[in-house]
């Protein structure tokens, strides 16, 4: 199970985060982390190796925003969308459901008519 | 929730340190860390083997490829590389408001400046020798000259410098968004 989804995983990131942060105000590092366990009842897990390229690289785009927090004595870094990030997430959440659509479709042609006979 | 003592959030703090791990993705990731050893704990762990256990994930070795990527994915795109000076590679991760990247950018142009304001004052230096050794003054003779462009030089330069600080200080927020 673990390999395959973190094959697919690695495409969806991007928007995986997105989407969280679209639905949030902010959010830190390890809640994302938590909240992608939780939602998928721990079947799909967020490894930090995985995650903060990410969101470094989505800052270095523009399209989050980090605003460090001290937290019981240490800092905490929240992310939230900037404007544009919050363009491009909803973009990216279209495509992406878009994308689901399609693979469901692709998926569920019966085999007889997937050849065109 | 369980909370981590100072020792605890050390021993993992001393762990991180010695993957080699700075900066920011350091703070980053030590806070990471402690939430995972806290929520383990919260779920019943004691604390040994909630450290133990997110530290098998948390091995040097995924540290190690952090860092890596971090190296070859965040480093400037090809198009921005080229038009980058060596100050915005030097501060691409780093803190650039706080004075140090300023001061860099328009550290050639303050050379020019200074250059310019002890070129005039060397001039009227000369001009105001000459005054004394021969106890006549004209502003119209080659001394006098010399004396009127010092003045010049150096009134050129102090304005200068003033005029573009002004505009030096509004650069980092700019800057921000590269």
């Amino acid at each position: 199970m673990e390999p395959v989804s973190s094959e697919f995983l690695r495409g969806t990131l991007k928007t995986i985060v997105l989407k969280l942060l679209s639905e949030q105000d902010k959010m830190y590092g390890y809640q994302i982390t938590q909240a992608v366990k939780e939602r998928t009842k721990g079947e799909l897990t967020l490894t930090f190796g995985a995650l903060y390229p990410v969101l470094h690289k989505l800052e270095q785009e523009g399209l989050l925003i980090t605003e460090s927090v001290e937290v019981e004595g240490r800092l905490r870094k929240y992310y939230s969308l900037t404007d544009s990030g919050n363009e491009v997430a909803l973009q990216k959440i279209s495509e992406f459901e878009r994308f689901v659509d399609y693979m469901q479709q692709l998926f569920q042609t019966p085999p007889s008519i997937a050849y065109g006979h | 929730m369980e909370k981590l003592t100072p020792q605890q959030i050390d021993r993992l703090y001393t762990y991180l340190l010695q993957s080699g791990l700075t900066g920011e993705l350091f703070t980053e990731l030590l806070d990471h860390l402690v939430c995972e050893v806290e929520h383990y704990m919260w779920i019943g762990l004691p604390f040994e083997a909630a450290m133990h256990k997110t530290l098998m994930e948390a091995n040097a070795e995924s540290v190690q490829k952090l860092r890596k990527i971090y190296q070859r994915e965040l480093t400037l795109a090809d198009d921005q590389l080229a038009e980058a000076s060596l100050d915005d590679i030097l501060f691409q991760f780093r803190n650039k408001s706080y004075g140090a990247y300023a001061m860099r950018q328009s550290y050639n142009r303050t050379l020019v400046y200074a250059l310019f304001g002890a070129l005039g004052l060397g001039l009227m230096m000369i001009a105001f020798l000459h005054l004394i050794s021969q106890k006549t003054w004209s502003y119209w003779s080659p001394w006098g000259m010399i004396w009127i462009a010092g003045v010049a030089a150096v009134s050129v330069a102090v304005v200068m410098y003033f005029l573009k600080q002004e505009r030096w200080q509004t650069v980092p927020d700019g800057e921000d968004e590269l």
